[in-house]
């Protein structure tokens, strides 16, 4: 989701999660590039050249089918809590 | 800390190494001289997280290595060259029975396509190499439509790669 609206490189990675998650998820760097072969591998991000690239500071976007593959767990996620909401209210009433 | 954190990216696959390591140590940096700001206790902490999750995450990595498919666990390109031409029947091209043809036998189409098809796949490779992925794409597209035209040639002259039928 961090690369949605712009190219990344790692340590912005890390920043931004943190801040999109209000402090509450601070990615280790294991863990992230761990993230990022994944979805190297799936091709739903690719590496991209800036100008001021460099070997130790390579920046990342989000391809096409990452694009659509982020729409569909969105989506998803949106059901699940919509179906968690209801039942809620159910209950409740 | 950082001489600890180098000898544990040691324990990760070498191909993983060979994509990650500087960017991960630009990153560990970063992250490293921000905390220290931020008090001992909580440099600490993250020093910890950090050696922490690079063991486990060495152990997946080595996990997903010989759990990813086949084509990939090598993480790299198949070379295209040492691929069975279309058109070529496999008892055939891994029989050895045919045999190679000079150049010059070939016709001059041919010969230009299968020149052009090998230039392609010389881009491809070197645009990976400098992690042009984009023109890596476009050249394999080319090349894909330059092997079609020379499959098409080869049938038109009766010629299979770069070689003629023994028999």
């Amino acid at each position: 989701m961090s690369l949605v609206d712009k190219p990344r490189h790692g340590y912005a990675l890390l920043k931004d999660i943190d801040a999109l998650s209000n402090g509450r998820v601070r990615l280790s760097t294991g863990t992230l590039y761990g993230a990022l072969r994944r979805l190297l591998e799936e091709m739903w991000i690719e590496r991209f050249a800036q100008e001021d690239t460099s070997r130790e500071k390579q920046a990342y976007r989000l391809t096409a089918a990452g694009r659509r593959q982020l729409r569909l767990e969105l989506d998803r996620m949106r059901q699940l809590t919509r179906a968690g909401t209801a039942r809620l209210r159910a209950r409740e009433a | 800390m950082r001489q600890a954190y180098e000898i544990l990216l040691r324990l990760y696959p070498r191909d993983f190494r060979a994509s990650f390591t500087a960017e991960m140590l630009t990153a560990f940096d970063s992250s490293a001289h921000e905390r220290r700001a931020m008090g001992r206790s909580a440099y600490l902490r993250f020093a910890l997280a950090e050696l922490a999750s690079l063991v486990v995450g060495a152990g997946k990595e080595w996990s997903a290595k010989f759990k990813t498919d086949r084509s990939l666990r090598g993480r790299s390109l198949p070379d295209r060259l040492m691929m069975r031409p279309p058109g070529v029947p496999w008892e055939a091209y891994y029989g050895n029975t045919l045999v190679k043809a000079p150049e010059s036998a070939l016709p001059r189409e041919v010969m230009e396509a299968q020149r052009r098809a090998a230039l392609l796949v010389e881009l491809i490779v070197h645009a990976i190499a400098h992690h042009d992925f984009e023109g890596a794409r476009t050249y394999s597209y080319q090349e894909r439509q330059a092997r079609e035209y020379l499959r098409l040639l080869r049938e038109k002259y009766k010629c299979w790669s770069d070689t003629w039928p023994s028999a």
